[in-house]
């Protein structure tokens, strides 16, 4: 019981986690990013299993994040307000040409990172962009004026 | 003029109507975030030990350990017995929330007998001369199953007769 109990609340926790701190950070994983990565799993595998070793308790924490994983997604599936809470909408950064700064600020996004991710798509020029795009999942999608039209 | 892509909405996902609250939510979330590692500083979720004290003409009793512990944490207990008039059969009596769910894994030096005296551990010293110290180390593991909050105060008994207690208690988290 208290094995599932713990992945409940961690589970809980790091939905929570991934919500607040801001879909970029998830989305952009540098180098340090990464190893932050590896620091974060190794912190909750403690407190998640803490001295047990056992088969059993590895099948009940797997079991029981794969049950809430599979509940959450049939949730924001079914639930527009709940895919709301869970996932977030997507915010219009560029709109033909024009950086809306309101949404970059909102985002703590900077000019610097969004044109560095432009160059990623092979994007010279933010009036190159229709729409810019930070989706919900944390990417930046970039649509340009030639596909728009 | 072009159209907006598919599903996207302009007055919620540009002008973010109905969506400016959305930001005060996550910096509040992130405000309690932050809260956490604040109180963990200033010991709420242990395991800085603490010292108490307890006097009487024949001695002071001085207790060091935490007050709050985690799930699978090492700790020590440090028991100080300063003795002004010489206290024959010392015996030191712990209340159930030092042992019950923690797993004790030295006491050194090793009394002179351990038994139960109504529940509670009473751990015989034997006898301590005036003017002497006695420290006695006590190494503790938290098991991770156990969570709440006991009282695990300590009585110092000489010649069957109790000469002080220390009362405190343990808190343990998750």
């Amino acid at each position: 019981m208290d094995l599932a109990l713990r992945a409940i609340v961690l589970y809980a926790f790091l939905v929570l986690v991934t919500r607040v701190v801001g879909r970029r950070e998830l989305a952009a994983l540098s180098p340090f990013d990464l190893i932050l990565l590896i620091v974060l799993g190794d912190a909750i595998q403690q407190g998640l299993t803490q001295d047990d070793y056992s088969v059993t308790g590895a099948v009940i924490v797997v079991a029981t994040i794969a049950v809430l994983q599979v509940g959450t997604a049939y949730l924001s599936f079914r639930s527009k307000r709940a895919r709301r809470v869970l996932e977030g909408n997507p915010v219009v950064l560029i709109e033909r040409g024009g950086v809306i700064e309101r949404n970059l600020n909102r985002e703590r996004l900077s000019l610097d990172e969004l044109t560095e991710e432009m160059r990623t798509q092979q994007i010279a020029t933010i009036d190159e962009v229709e729409w810019g795009i930070l989706e919900a999942n944390g990417t930046i999608s970039f649509i340009k004026r030639d596909q728009a039209a | 003029m072009s159209s907006v892509p598919d599903r996207v909405v302009l007055r919620r996902d540009r002008d973010l109507a109905g969506r400016r609250h959305e930001i005060w939510i996550r910096r509040g979330f992130v405000a309690v975030l932050a809260v956490v590692p604040i109180l963990a500083l200033f010991n709420l979720f242990g395991q800085r030990p603490e010292t108490l004290t307890a006097t009487a003409p024949a001695a002071t009793l001085q207790v060091e350990a935490p007050g709050r512990v985690r799930g699978g944490l090492l700790w020590q207990a440090r028991f100080r017995i300063f003795a002004r008039a010489t206290l024959n059969r010392a015996t030191l009596i712990l209340d159930p929330g030092w042992l019950e769910g923690q797993s004790v894994n030295t006491i050194e030096p090793s009394p002179v007998n351990e038994t139960s005296n109504d529940g509670r551990l009473s751990l015989d010293l034997g006898t301590i001369d005036a003017g002497h110290t006695f420290a006695l180390y006590m190494q503790f593991q938290t098991i991770p199953t156990n969570v709440g909050h006991r009282a695990a105060s300590v009585s110092l008994v000489a010649n069957g007769r109790q000469v002080l207690r220390v009362r405190r208690s343990i808190t343990i988290f998750p």
